[in-house]
């Protein structure tokens, strides 16, 4: 699991890439938390390069979407793949955390 | 025609990874579709990591023992731990799907996403062991 970070004007991209499970999700919070800096004003994480995630990395989204969520900056996702994208609406997380099919749409919308 | 997976491993998140790398192996060769093996990957993942966090032996202590066979029309899965005994299905919380980002409470997914992606669940304790078994049908 990697997550790259690039930045658009005041919108981080944070590009998630490889498998999240049990063993990284603390990893994984680490990197997203940690690439999230105090002038951001929006978060798009795309899950392109993602090709598996558990309900312990989902736990981490939600934790991460909290934390933005009391500072006003806004998250959205993007370009999930199929089998990722039923995770999140069997989770419910699609109703609470927008969620995008490409990066440009996404960036189009917090921008 | 079956193809089997026996795996004893130590109760360690750290060996789980190995576990769904053995899974999606076996899922190769049988040929599952893609979105099964998601299903099978999550499902063991899920019910290996509680065993891990909920029961209650320090980490390597103890073996969770995982069984996996593979038959032409589904996939039986069967984990085995002497954990303290503990009902995923019914004891497990169940988490509020509508709460907002800021009311929703962290965990209780985990065994959610069993009941959902699997097509039986069962849970029962035998000779002071739990015994989580579960079906995926492969169509």
């Amino acid at each position: 699991m990697n997550v790259q970070v690039d930045h658009h004007d005041k919108v981080l991209v944070a590009k998630v890439e490889g498998r999240v499970d049990s063993s990284n999700s603390q990893d994984f919070e680490r990197q997203l938390q940690g690439a999230i800096g105090e002038d951001v004003q929006a978060v798009v994480v795309d899950l392109g390069q993602l090709a598996y995630i558990s309900s312990a990395g989902l736990r981490v989204v939600l934790l991460v979407a909290k934390t933005l969520g009391q500072r006003n900056v806004s998250i959205s996702l993007c370009a999930l793949s199929d089998p990722v994208q039923s995770v999140f609406e069997i989770s419910g997380f699609n109703r609470i955390i927008q969620i995008y099919d490409t990066q440009a749409d996404a960036l189009a919308a917090a921008g | 025609m079956s193809a089997n997976l026996h795996l004893r491993v130590p109760n360690r998140i750290e060996e789980l990874p190995g576990v769904s790398e053995a899974v999606e192996a076996l899922g190769r060769e049988e040929g599952w579709p893609q979105d099964v093996t998601y299903a099978i990957v999550l499902g063991l993942e899920e019910v290996a990591t509680n065993v891990v966090r909920h029961g209650g032996g320090e980490p390597g202590s103890s073996e969770i023992e995982i069984e996996v066979t593979s038959s032409d029309d589904e996939v039986r899965i069967e984990v085995r731990d002497s954990g303290k005994a503990f009902d995923p299905f019914h004891e497990a919380p169940e988490p509020d799907l509508d709460a907002e980002v800021q009311d929703r409470q962290i965990g209780g997914l985990g065994v959610h996403f069993v009941k959902v992606l699997m097509d039986e669940t069962s849970y029962s304790r035998e000779g002071g062991r739990n015994h989580v078994s579960m079906v995926k049908r492969r169509s």
